[in-house]
């Protein structure tokens, strides 16, 4: 984040930030003392349910790098929202995201259908381990779905940096061939980058083309279109499911092994009886069904606790333990301890807890 | 006048009815609150901000005068809304499904010389809590005023005429140093160490409050500097009047009844309703009237749902009317010059003795 200025420095014990804002919104849509907040310049249809928005940030958008996720924050029915996606830089200090229309996604189905050219989203901080590997050994991209972003992200970096770049292999799973995204864009990357090969997976497709491959992801076919499996640094995205497939088979078996899910698991204990969650400091105790993620029960309880990404990545939403046991969805085992931090969206109750909220 | 209302005494089980009926309208419309009521709030917070700066600005030219008195009219009317229509009810959390940090209640600071985070605890949790309680809500009477004959007479309210007009005249400050708790103080249950603690967050409130109007605003007119700073002190002055002319009109009609502590032994969910309602009263009025009151002309309908967002209440008052009807309750309502005429009688006779009446026996249901 860019830092203040000294005339800036000076002036904000005077400033209210919000006055600021309401005032400097008259003139420019993204226009703020302190927010992070980018413009929509372009929209464009990617695929089937899926548009890219091109954004232009404000100084306030922090950086990121490419393969990295942000925070985007808008208002759906008067209820401000935030999601993670992957930008892309554009140039000339534009990014975009692509975003794929999930069924009954608040979130995925505003920014597809009810975003406008002209509309503005609030961009928080990146977050993100999956930057570009290094250059001295061979890539595995691995995405399925809305899972391409980051991937797209890291080529179009890689793109800029032709003559050091080892093979890079991508496998792109969709379920159609009117899913699939970044089409002629992906054609060109590979025409200029002699190391790019991609592969294009079509899991629900009834009529395959010559170059196209079927099938979910198995032994068999990573073996087939990547002969040198074992030597790759491998980033695999893609909803959970998906990124569990791919992590039984490669972790371990790779060089190196990199994964994020874009969803949580389908949750195996929802209906877990009910424990209660006690918030020290507004003393609210409340009943919430053992084996739920803790942030969005604590939603459906009427409570709003910070969050970015819901997928444990961001640590947004990391708050105290005083008290109690939880299991962490992500494999993190359970805790019985008290926490100074641990994050709500991937964290369930077992037993009834108090938190530091 | 207090007896004027023949008050049938509910069953508990009408009680418990009389309730489930109130939960079922909170739920009906909470369904249906979004995007309309995200928009009036961003509204109203536009409305505050162009009002402030053309009133603002008018003083300006206040040498005029009628640019000073349109500037000090709009400049009071910024205040009249942000203080009531938007920091009062965002303050209660009404808008905080929102998610949007400009109206969250915990957060919001409020453009008055007192502090939100003592009216968040003096307010929103003891009045609305324990409203009309005699010796919990400290509303009644503010500690300063006996409005009710249930209160013990002591001499000094024979000058309670004179403390209600300055009380009017400087509302914000009574509200300011509400919670500083001067009472316990004066008697020597507080130490001077601990009231000095308690009120450096109100002292740095009040500077700047006052800093803001009457220092920077006169200053930057140069010239001007005494009709702004003029114009400053009406506005605040009218925003003084109207507060406490609405909110007193809230709990102290003449049917507005208190109680006592007992109340609370195992109180229900439908009794709590139906203290609050008995508790309070409404103001009748035009759209607008409504808007400026910050919807408090439904102090019925606020205080059965005060995290409801209060453009709501409107609407509710009729099913809130209709309920009572059924039920045979007293729904106090009426035109603001009756109701502030019953308030001024309360503050003139009880400024007086009156025989003791005595509150033991006040129930709320009787039991089966
Ligand atoms: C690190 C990270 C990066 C991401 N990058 C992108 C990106 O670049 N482009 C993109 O389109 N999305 C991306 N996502 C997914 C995105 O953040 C949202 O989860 C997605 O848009 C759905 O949000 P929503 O509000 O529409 O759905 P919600 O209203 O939150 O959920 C609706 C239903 O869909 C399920 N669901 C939520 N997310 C998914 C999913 N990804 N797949 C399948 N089911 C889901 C929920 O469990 C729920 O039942 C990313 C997620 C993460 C964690
Ligand atoms: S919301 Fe990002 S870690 Fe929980």
């Amino acid at each position: 984040m860019p830092t203040a200025g000294p005339l800036k420095r000076m002036l904000s014990p005077l400033v209210n930030p919000q006055v600021f804002d309401f005032w400097a919104s008259h003139l420019s849509p993204t226009l703020s003392w302190e927010r992070p907040l980018a413009k929509v310049l372009a929209r464009r249809v990617e695929a089937r349910d899926t548009v890219t928005l091109e954004l232009k940030p404000n100084r306030h958008v922090g950086g990121f790098a490419p393969g990295q996720h942000v925070s985007v924050t808008v208002s759906v029915d008067g209820v401000r929202l935030t999601r993670s996606y992957s930008p892309s830089w554009l140039g000339r200090g534009r990014m975009a995201v692509t975003v794929k229309k999930i069924p009954g996604g608040k979130v995925s189905g505003w920014l597809t259908e009810h975003c406008r050219v002209g509309d503005v989203l609030e961009i928080g901080p990146a977050f993100g381990d999956m930057t570009q590997p290094t250059l001295d050994r061979p890539w595995l991209l691995v995405a399925a779905g809305s899972g391409i972003t980051p991937m797209m992200s890291l080529l179009r970096q890689a793109a800029t940096q032709p003559p050091s770049l080892p093979p890079i292999t991508l496998l792109y799973w969709a379920r159609t061939r009117a899913d699939l995204c970044f089409l002629r864009e992906l054609d060109q990357l590979a025409g200029r980058l002699p190391s790019l090969t991609v592969h294009r997976i079509l899991t629900r497709e009834s009529a395959l083309l010559p170059e196209e491959h079927g099938g979910r992801p198995d032994e068999t076919l990573l073996r087939a279109l990547v002969p040198d499996l074992g030597a790759r640094q491998v980033y695999a995205c893609g909803p959970a499911g998906f990124v569990a497939a791919v992590r039984a088979l490669l972790a371990g078996q790779v060089a190196a092994f990199e994964a994020e899910a874009f969803s949580l698991p389908a949750a195996s204990v929802l209906s877990g009886a009910p424990v209660q969650v006690t918030l020290g400091r507004s003393g609210r105790v409340l009943s919430v069904p053992a084996g739920a993620p803790l942030l969005a029960a604590l939603e459906a309880a009427g409570e709003r606790p910070a969050h970015g990404c819901r997928m444990g990545i961001c640590n947004t939403c990391v708050c105290g333990k005083l008290a109690g046991t939880t299991e962490d969805l992500l494999g993190g085992g359970l805790s019985h301890e008290p926490v100074g931090a641990m994050k709500l969206c991937v964290s369930t109750a077992l037993t009834d807890i108090t938190l530091d909220l | 006048m207090t007896t004027a209302v023949a008050r049938r005494p509910l069953s508990a089980d009408e009680v418990t009815r009389f309730g489930a009926e109130i939960d079922a309208l909170r739920e009906r419309t909470l369904a249906d609150i979004g995007d309309v009521d995200a928009r009036y709030i961003r509204r109203i917070h536009a409305a505050v901000r162009y009002t402030e700066i053309l009133g603002r600005g008018l003083l300006f030219f206040g040498l005029f005068p009628p640019a000073w008195l349109l500037g000090t009219l709009l400049l009071g009317v910024s205040k009249i809304l942000e203080n009531m229509e938007l920091g009062h009810n965002v303050m209660h959390g009404q808008y905080d499904w929102m998610n949007d940090p400009r109206f969250d209640g915990k957060t919001y600071e409020w453009d008055i010389v007192g502090t939100s985070d003592n009216w968040r605890k003096t307010h929103n949790f003891k009045h609305h809590t324990y409203t009309n309680i005699k010796g919990m809500d400290d509303d009644v009477g503010y500690g300063l005023l006996r409005l009710f004959p249930e209160q013990r007479w002591r001499p000094f309210f024979l000058g309670q005429p004179l403390y209600a007009v300055i009380f009017a005249l400087l509302f914000q400050w009574g509200v300011a140093i509400q919670d500083l708790r001067l009472g316990a103080y004066f008697a020597g249950r507080m130490s001077a160490a601990e009231l000095r603690e308690q009120f450096r967050p109100v002292g740095r409130k009040m500077r700047r409050q006052l800093l803001k109007d009457y220092v920077f605003f006169p200053l930057i007119a140069g010239p001007f500097f005494l009709p702004v700073l003029l114009g400053n002190l009406v506005a605040n002055g009218l925003r003084n009047l109207w507060t406490f002319m609405i909110i007193f009109c809230g709990h102290f009609t003449a049917n507005a009844e208190v109680f006592p502590k007992s109340v609370l032994e195992n109180e229900t969910r439908g009794q709590w309703y139906l203290r609050q309602l008995r508790g309070s009263s409404n103001l009748r009025g035009g759209r607008l009237f409504h808007i400026l009151s910050g919807n408090l002309s439904h102090q019925i309908e606020h205080h059965l749902f005060p995290d409801i967002p209060a453009r709501r209440y409107a609407a509710m008052s009729h099913e809130v009317r209709a309920i009572c009807e059924r039920y045979g309750i007293y729904y106090n309502t009426g035109s603001l010059w009756a109701q502030f005429g019953q308030v001024v009688w309360r503050i003139v006779r009880y400024a007086l003795p009156s025989k003791p009446v005595s509150m033991e026996g006040r129930r709320l249901v009787v039991s089966e």
